[in-house]
């Protein structure tokens, strides 16, 4: 497969993914914003915009600027906005290889991306959840399972590991867990799920648990190291007897394995800094991945040449 | 005359380069007047290389470096034999010319190398109307170009047209070849580009190396191509080793190609001549 | 409403008309006449609009100027009877089988020139002669693997050739889009003919690439070559690539090693032996043409000169599409096949020769200028449209450089009826049937891409130029039995295994069943 569309389709992955988590963790945000009496809007929303790395902005951080920033405005990377138009513009890159469904399906909504900005917010990210579901579904239904699937699906998986884990150090910095955790819970459709594991009881620790490392629950963080893991493992055409070669593979199999063999205890103490670790840990692995499988995608500027 | 050609060319990198692509034009031909006993090309770093023939005959030497190198160096050493006996202009009448003005088409054309200046085409014209024959017309503008043009080594660029030669009345070899191109074409005589080398001294010493230059004369029409050699104002001779025959300097630049590097380049050109025999 | 309405101030049309003849509706379009009338005006607007949402929606668009347009595509198709079509299709074949011979002279041993059948000149001195590829065969001879032949129906409804493309033509794509997308807006009227289908075009030339393989290659690598994302025919170039099953690449994804091409993969390079590109001469190879090209790869020419890849179309065929030897298209056709020319050219005049130009330019209002080299419409200047100062401005450049100018009479253009604003009116069509050549035969696509010009009276028929497009339909001939054309599927009798019903499905009343059963839960439940 080309370099180039092997990238796009990873990208792909990760920018879809990214639209999708942002409209959950902007969910949840707007609900806590409201539901909790007790939330200072303005360091809630602070503390958002540094979960989602945002360092350079102006203006008083409130609801607004973050809907703004972080959903509508296109010309911000970290918005929604943003999001699907990079998806678009990769998909375009990589359409001979993306079957016309997903194409259209990815066209679609980019293009009813102004229709959705006018709604009320809930509504916009209910329709962000939707359309993006929808292109998963498609994908999951059209596209050949070779090796453009696996680096499509490994771009998911690092950047539903990555975007996860922002919204739990959301979640861990509300003041008002009671409220945070279950909406948390909601926003990545593991409200029911958890209950029924866990059998009603709510508690914070029990809902990081489930959210960091659930095997079942296909959120998870340990759930999404593995499907990134696996990805990995199909691309690697030759069998490896003993260890990992591939440096993604070592950096996301020993991500899962801190969170795995350490003790829950341990994680959860200081949620927001373990997160932190695991973005760093993602960031690290898509480098790897691209290092080895689109290096070779970078041209050369040419100079000289025929003086006429 | 047998003659010993070292050519030695290529670029220094200042930051290196990541890969070049190359084509080289410095192989003599074989011609009726010239004999080529043995030419070679050694190209550091050593690459990929493929030869072949272009259009105008010439023999060019593709190559490839696809490793990251400081610097490109091609040295071509040729021995030729040569010999004195160019063919004499035949005289045609003007009316003559009519008839092989399509066959030579692309020796009248006005490229932007060697269209002449406004300021030369009003001194042509008399001259030309005043010619009896094609002959005399090229005798007299060959003549008038040398005395016109100075000689300054290094006056200008590679780049230079016959329009700015002309600007500023000085030039090097390929100026007064483009500069009596444009004169024979604009008078609808077909008239050609030819490159190689010069032995510098007019008597040359049997085995003494001496640093030449790539040098570059022309050939017109007068029933056959006859050379002329302008910078000089003689008829070239057994010092003369042609390497190729075109339209223009484009059509046969020795060294020509894109490399890839972050910083500036410089280009290196070293001739040395020495007669065998 | 009726159709009355649509069809209302259609006529009289001055030229020649396609569906009418004076008042009459002619024989062949019939059908498709009653069916619209049928369906009525508020019905063939509302599969309007469908029609172009669902071009919206694949995204079949064009660039212009960088901003990607969506290309409309008229409700009206175009028919073409098989006789007109057969003459169209051997016309066709005719002109490349000439003008591949003309190339390989031309890039040869120059015959021509010594027969004295074109002069030197015209060839030499067009910017499209590159003499880098002189001398450089073709693996299977061919360098005009793909050409579209631009047509037009004069006055008495005789097929004109307008211009040869030899280059990279484009197009192809909406004729097949097009043909998808009005088979489902207009079902009915579809089964009611027998259309010849157009979608084998893919296969056709992905056989005829790897025919085209270098000598010795087997199982050849093929890829389509794009300038990328915002060329305007990308959309084209994907649909090529996909239909065809092989890779899209750009420039960057190319690397000449060794005098071999290779494509960088995530499995490291991988060697290409024939490149359909859809990228000009002059922007190919950095290396040869343009250095400061960024969507080429360096060394490409020389790779095919040593004969490890195969260029399609081959590099320089420019020569054979230019304006100027266009005019010369009959001679050559006489001198290489000893055949009288079957479609014939517009008249024209070449202005780079005196007697000819003197007569043009004492009626310069009356004709139709155009340059050389210009494509797309470009600097095309119509004589009775332009005012006192375009003309002797025109008069200007063609005595600055009469070579670059040739004129022809203004022709009319026929109609076909199109459904704009007011109805449905005459608008100008243009065709443009696309050939395969594959070595053996030139194998024409029955269709080719009818062009429409959307502006009233507008004669230039150009997607940037407020152009849109229509379906063109071949009628199959009854004495043509193979070709079945695009038919709706016969309805043969298959025995069906029935779907597992499920647990939810029980009995014969399902639908009622499942409701009681919800409505049973909605109630107390027993205990």
């Amino acid at each position: 497969m080309l370099s180039r569309i092997a990238q796009s389709l990873f990208w792909i992955g990760r920018y879809l993914e990214r639209a999708d988590d942002t409209a959950r963790i902007l969910d949840v945000q707007m609900q806590v914003l409201i539901e909790d009496p007790g939330m200072d809007e303005r360091i809630s929303c602070e503390q958002l915009l540094s979960v989602m790395g945002v360092e350079d902005y102006t203006g008083i951080p409130n609801r607004w600027l973050i809907l703004d920033l972080l959903a509508h405005n296109a010309d911000s990377p970290v918005s929604i906005a943003a999001a699907i138009g990079a998806a678009r513009e990769s998909a375009r890159r990589a359409r001979e290889t993306l079957s016309t469904d997903i194409w259209a399906a990815i066209n679609t909504t980019w293009r009813g991306l102004s229709t959705a900005q006018a709604m009320r917010p809930p509504d916009m990210f209910t329709w962000v959840r939707n359309r993006t579901a929808m292109i998963s579904g498609i994908a999951d239904s059209t596209m050949t399972r070779d090796e453009g699937w696996q680096f499509y699906m490994l771009g998911r998986s690092i950047e539903r590991v990555d975007m996860t884990a922002r919204l739990l150090s959301t979640a861990a910095l509300a003041s008002g867990p009671q409220v945070a955790w279950p909406t948390t819970l909601r926003a990545c459709g593991a409200y029911e799920s958890f209950i029924r594991a866990y059998r009603g009881i709510e508690a914070d620790r029990q809902a990081a648990e489930f959210l960091l490392l659930d095997r079942w629950f296909p959120r998870s963080i340990v759930s999404s190291l593995a499907q990134a893991e696996k990805a990995l493992t199909k691309l690697e055409s030759s069998g490896q007897r003993s260890g990992f070669s591939d440096e993604a593979q070592r950096l996301l199999g020993r991500a899962r394995t801190e969170l795995e063999y350490r003790p829950l205890a341990d994680i959860v103490f200081d949620l927001p800094v373990e997160m932190e670790r695991l973005q760093r840990s993602c960031a690290a692995a898509s480098d790897a991945v691209s290092a080895r499988y689109f290096a070779e995608s970078e041209a050369y500027t040419w100079r000289g040449g025929v003086l006429l | 005359m047998q003659l010993r050609i070292r050519h030695t060319t290529g670029y220094h990198y200042e930051k290196g380069a990541m890969a070049s692509f190359n084509e080289a034009r410095m192989t003599p031909m074989t011609t009726s007047e010239q004999y080529v006993l043995r030419s070679r090309l050694e190209i550091s770093p050593t690459p990929w290389s493929y030869e072949y023939r272009d259009y105008w005959g010439t023999t060019v030497t593709s190559f490839e470096v696809h490793d990251p190198h400081q610097d490109l160096t091609v040295v071509a050493t040729s021995i030729v034999d040569t010999q004195g006996t160019p063919p004499e202009p035949h005289g045609v009448a003007w009316d003559a010319l009519e008839t092989v003005q399509d066959e030579w088409c692309e020796f009248l054309a006005m490229s932007s190398w060697v269209a002449p200046a406004p300021e030369l085409l009003t001194e042509l014209a008399p001259l030309r109307e005043s010619a009896a024959t094609p002959g005399d017309y090229a005798t007299t503008v060959m003549q008038f170009l040398h005395d016109r043009i100075a000689y300054v080594p290094g006056s200008t660029e590679v780049t230079t047209t016959a329009a700015d030669a002309w600007r500023a009345q000085t030039g090097v070899c390929q100026d007064f070849a483009h500069l009596t191109l444009g004169a024979l074409r604009d008078a609808r005589i077909p008239a050609r580009y030819v490159s190689g080398y010069l032995h510098p001294s007019r008597e040359p010493e049997i085995g003494e190396t001496v640093a030449g230059e790539s040098h570059a004369w022309i050939e017109w029409w007068d029933g056959e191509w006859i050379g002329w050699d302008p910078t000089n104002a003689i008829t070239p001779g057994p010092r003369h080793v042609v390497v190729a025959k075109g339209r223009d300097y484009a059509d046969s630049p020795p060294l020509r190609g894109i490399f890839s590097t972050s910083g500036g380049s410089e280009l290196f050109v070293g001739v040395e001549i020495t007669r065998l025999r | 409403m009726d159709t009355s309405e649509l069809f209302d101030g259609y006529g009289p049309v001055a030229g020649f008309d396609e569906m009418f003849a004076g008042t009459d509706v002619r024989d062949n379009y019939g059908t498709i006449h009653e069916s619209f009338h049928k369906m009525g005006a508020d019905e063939i607007r509302l599969r309007a609009d469908s029609l172009a949402s669902s071009y919206l929606e694949q995204g079949v668009t064009f660039g212009v100027a960088g901003e990607e347009r969506p290309f409309p595509l008229d409700i009206v198709p175009r028919l073409i009877e098989s006789a007109d079509w057969h003459h169209v299709e051997r016309g066709v074949r005719q002109r490349v089988l000439a003008l591949e011979r003309f190339l390989a002279d031309a890039y040869g041993p120059g015959e021509l020139f010594a027969d004295g059948v074109v002069p030197r000149e015209t060839v030499m001195t067009s910017p499209h002669y590159h003499r880098v590829v002189a001398g450089l065969e073709p693996p299977n001879g061919v360098r005009i693997h793909v050409a579209g032949v631009d047509l037009i129906r004069d006055g008495d409804g005789d097929f004109r050739v307008l211009e040869d493309n030899v280059r990279v033509p484009s197009g192809v794509s909406y004729v097949m889009t097009n043909r998808r997308a009005l088979s489902a807006a207009l079902p009915e009227v579809f089964a009611d003919h027998r259309i010849r289908p157009v979608s084998q075009y893919s296969q056709a030339l992905l056989a005829a690439l790897r025919k085209a393989a270098p000598a010795g290659v087997s199982d050849p690598t093929v890829v389509v070559l794009t300038p990328g994302v915002y060329n305007s025919a990308y959309f084209e170039h994907t649909l090529l690539a996909r239909t065809m099953g092989v890779e899209l690449v750009e420039g960057r994804d190319l690397v000449c090693r060794s005098g071999r091409v290779m494509m960088r993969t995530t499995n490291g390079l991988e060697p290409v032996h024939v490149i359909y590109r859809r990228i000009d001469d002059e922007f190919l190879d950095p290396v040869q043409f343009r250095a400061d090209s960024a969507l080429g790869v360096p060394g490409i020419i020389n790779a095919a000169r040593a004969g490890h890849v195969t260029i399609a179309n081959a590099v320089g065929n420019g020569v054979a599409d230019d304006k100027l030897l266009y005019t010369y298209l009959p001679d050559l056709i006489r001198y290489y096949l000893s055949e009288e020319p079957i479609l014939r050219n517009v008249d024209t005049w070449r202005m780079g020769e005196a007697d000819q130009r003197e007569e043009v330019l004492d009626r310069l209002d009356e004709l139709v200028l155009k340059p050389v080299d210009g494509s797309g419409g470009k600097g095309i200047v119509i004589g009775p449209a332009a005012t006192t100062d375009e003309l002797d401005e025109l008069r200007g450049k063609i005595l600055e450089d009469p070579r670059a100018w040739i004129a022809q009479p203004v022709i009319s253009l026929s109609t076909v009826p199109t459904l704009v604003e007011d109805g449905i009116r005459p608008r100008h069509v243009d065709l443009r049937p696309f050939a395969v050549h594959d070595g053996d035969d030139v194998w024409v696509l029955p269709g080719g891409l009818t062009r429409v010009a959307l502006p009233e009276g507008e004669l230039i028929v150009n997607s940037s130029r407020g152009g849109g497009s229509k379906d063109t339909w071949v009628l199959a001939d009854a004495s043509e039995p193979e070709d079945l054309g695009d038919l709706a599927p016969n309805a043969t009798a298959v025995a069906g295994v029935n779907q597992s019903a499920g647990p939810a499905f029980d009995g014969e009343s399902r639908g009622m069943q499942v409701q009681e059963q919800e409505q049973q839960q909605g109630r107390d439940v027993p205990c």
